[in-house]
């Protein structure tokens, strides 16, 4: 059956040639494709960020949000300037002991909020609860707000901003 | 209406052929309509992928597309298998179109699927031309003005057509959004569902052998199918090596409507650019005319070549024609190129468009490009923006290297210790004031080069710690202040915004804020006074962003070499 043969050689031949070119070109789309989950594409500052002096800060005054902003964001081509990244919660308990609670909510990332009637923290999206000092309460939390690095230098508040991992007790950096 | 059905029926509606078998036997010649669709999925695929990256916004749109092209791996390979598939796709529709004329297939029952593909020709032609703008550069900017501006001189509705492309009264970010709009959905619709029925019908209709001899149907799988792989991969290869060779295809500067630019279209429409050329006057109507002229005559073809023969030799005179409409367009193209390829001082401006473009996309690379719009980019750079205004509004009176300099030379060193002293030493030296006007005024300031050494550096120093350097001498300073006192406040004052008695006042010379004060207005009382300065005020003329760049870049020139100067990317 020399025909059935030539036929089969020919069907080979064809899915050959065209898995051949398929390949060629699905290769670079892939490769493109995958290739921002391989970079840094938006950056975060790692240097501490300016947030004033440490006075506007009342000693024993409720927690006070305070926007976190970067002087530039680098955003895949564009070079953003004043980006808000976020916001912290800013609580100063003595003259010399300040601290900053990041309003990311370690559950699901939503922005905690400050219940001034009930004295705590809520997340609007799930109702997870923090203690003032920012301790896990009620709610599906799996751990308390996650503290932010914050140093004083020349009477000032330098902050730096971190985003750690959601959805677990472990607080890692993202 | 049954006449309609009828002749609709007879021309592969409704109805089922035999797509099993082809007529006159597997051949190289019926793999052009596949390795079309090929092409049409190739653009799909690179131009999802595109579409991953590409903003249509007139402020990132460029942005995006540089990204793309330099930083995102296999970027430039997806964007020129893009850009090189769409010229491959009219080649190959070219070559369809004269083989499918050759064989005489657009004869009864054929008139449809003839048509179809003429349309599908025009929709292609189309498809380029919404693509092209997309990029937002220089090319893509300025070709799709004059394209825009063509359609715009169409009779009665060339208005509403400008404002309808446009998406508005004036190019911007509706612009964008409209053309992509049509690239990637609403073109891809239409040309899905006309192709369907361009390939439906003729499938039904089976193929066309050549001439009119009764030649043996063959297998359509796997005999014709092999011959269509072999074209697709050869013409895949082709386009592939192009891509590799070409390093895919360029990015020109950001689009910037005060920047000329030699626009040019695609190179398929090269052909119809040099007729406009040569049409003169009546370029606009010619430049109309001629692409409906064109297809008229190709869509007329089937309804004049009645005759049932489709032998070459018996229709001559068609085919004839046909040679000659596109060796006439051939001809124009090659003689569009070779007037270019001729232009040396076309030559000499693309050089310099190429240049540019570099530029910006390595300020693009490192520095980003900034909120305000990839036209800024330029700004993004170190300084770039200062050094923008300074070369349009400062250089011809203050750099060195200028025929009309009229004012002080502003170089690196400008305000450090060596250039008070110099300035102090001579105000009227030829670097100073020697070409205003306070040279020859006798009330303008003295020379201080009999000053004894240690008191000329004692003041300097003084002088030179109002600018706000860390590198202060203290006790130099200190004394300074005596010599001060003697030598310079019957003229000078040194407290912080107070005019001397008949000379500027000299507190906080040297800062940002201090040189911003000066550019707004050198006529004020605390700067050179409304008498003394040629220099014009620029608070009117630039914006303050301009002035405190300008600010900036002087308090930077203070501890500047000029090797840190050569340094900075040339704008």
């Amino acid at each position: 059956m020399a025909d059935e043969e030539r036929r089969k050689f020919l069907k080979v031949a064809t899915c050959a040639i065209g898995g051949g070119v398929g390949l060629v070109l699905a290769a670079p789309t892939v490769a493109v494709l995958i290739d921002p989950a391989r970079k840094i594409t938006v950056t975060t500052p790692t240097a501490p960020l300016d947030l004033g002096l440490v006075e506007q800060f009342r000693v024993g005054a409720e927690p006070r949000r305070v926007d976190i902003v970067a002087p530039v964001v680098k955003d895949a081509w564009l070079a953003a300037r004043n980006v808000v990244l976020g916001a912290a919660w800013i609580r100063r308990t003595e003259p010399d002991k300040i601290v900053a609670l990041s309003a990311v909510c370690p559950h699901l990332g939503c922005a905690v909020g400050w219940d001034a009637a009930a004295g705590n923290f809520l997340c609007p999206c799930h109702d997870s609860r923090f203690s003032v000092a920012g301790d896990k309460l009620t709610g599906p939390s799996e751990r308390g707000l996650d503290e932010l690095p914050l140093a004083v230098v020349d009477g000032r508040l330098q902050l730096t901003w971190v985003r750690y991992r959601t959805g677990q007790t472990a607080r890692e950096p993202a | 209406m049954t006449r309609v059905i009828g002749y609709l029926r007879e021309r592969g509606l409704g109805g089922s052929g035999d797509p099993a078998t082809i007529a006159g036997g597997a051949s190289f010649a019926y793999a052009f309509g596949v390795v079309l669709m090929f092409l049409l999925v190739v653009e799909a695929v690179s131009g999802m992928a595109l579409a991953a990256f590409y903003a249509p916004s007139s402020t990132d749109a460029w942005g995006s597309v540089a990204y793309l092209q330099d930083q995102a791996q296999a970027g430039w390979v997806l964007r020129g298998v893009h850009f090189h598939g769409a010229s491959a796709i009219v080649i190959i529709a070219g070559l369809h179109l004269v083989q499918t004329a050759l064989y005489g297939a657009y004869k009864k029952p054929r008139e449809l699927v003839w048509w179809l593909g003429i349309l599908l020709m025009i929709l292609m032609l189309a498809w380029a031309v919404t693509g092209y703008v997309l990029r937002w550069d220089q090319a893509g900017f300025w070709a799709n003005k004059v394209e825009v501006g063509i359609a715009a001189a169409t009779p009665v509705l060339g208005g509403v057509i400008k404002k309808l492309a446009l998406g508005g009264n004036d190019y911007g970010n509706l612009t964008l959004t409209r053309f992509y709009a049509l690239h990637v959905m609403i073109l891809p619709a239409i040309v899905a569902a006309v192709t369907y029925g361009h390939v439906a019908l003729a499938r039904k209709l089976g193929a066309t052998p050549f001439g009119d001899r009764d030649q043996k149907a063959g297998p359509r799988w796997p005999d014709q199918a092999l011959r269509n792989a072999i074209a697709i991969a050869i013409v895949f290869t082709i386009l592939l090596a192009y891509v590799i060779a070409s390093h895919g295809v360029g990015l020109a500067a950001p689009a910037d409507p005060s920047q000329s630019y030699d626009a040019r279209p695609l190179w398929y429409f090269r052909w119809l650019f040099e007729l406009r050329e040569l049409a003169g006057r009546a370029e606009k109507i010619v430049a109309l005319a001629t692409p409906a002229i064109v297809g008229g005559a190709l869509v007329a073809l089937p309804l004049v070549d009645r005759a049932a023969t489709r032998d070459p030799r018996h229709r001559l005179a068609y085919l004839g024609g046909l040679a000659g409409l596109l060796a006439l367009i051939g001809g124009l193209t090659i003689a569009s190129l070779v007037a270019d390829a001729r232009d040396d001082e076309l030559a000499k401006r693309d050089a310099k468009a190429e240049q540019r473009a570099a530029l910006a996309r390595k300020i693009a690379r490192e520095h980003g490009v900034p909120a305000s719009g990839a036209a800024d980019v330029f700004f993004a750079a170190p300084l770039g923006r200062a050094r923008a205004v300074f070369a349009s509004k400062c250089k011809s009176c203050h750099d060195a290297g200028s025929k009309d300099r009229k004012g002080p030379i502003i170089a690196p060193g400008h305000g450090s210790r060596s250039w008070l002293k110099a300035f102090i030493r001579h105000p009227g030296a030829d670097e100073n004031w020697g070409r205003t006007k306070l040279a020859a005024k006798d009330n303008a300031m003295k020379s201080f080069a009999q000053m004894p050494p240690a008191d000329l550096d004692d003041v300097v120093e003084l002088i030179y710690a109002e600018s706000g350097a860390s590198d202060v001498i203290a006790a130099r300073r200190d004394h300074g202040g005596s010599v001060f006192e003697t030598a310079c406040s019957d003229c000078h004052a040194r407290e912080e915004g107070l005019a001397g008695s008949s000379a500027p006042g000299l507190g906080g010379v040297g800062t940002r804020a201090y040189y911003l004060s000066f550019i707004s207005n050198p006529k004020s009382a605390l700067h050179m006074g409304r008498d003394n300065s040629q220099m014009p005020r620029f608070d009117t003329e630039l914006s303050l962003d301009d002035r405190d760049a300008l600010a900036e870049y002087l308090v930077w020139l203070r501890t500047a070499t000029p090797e840190d100067l050569a340094a900075l990317d040339p704008l």
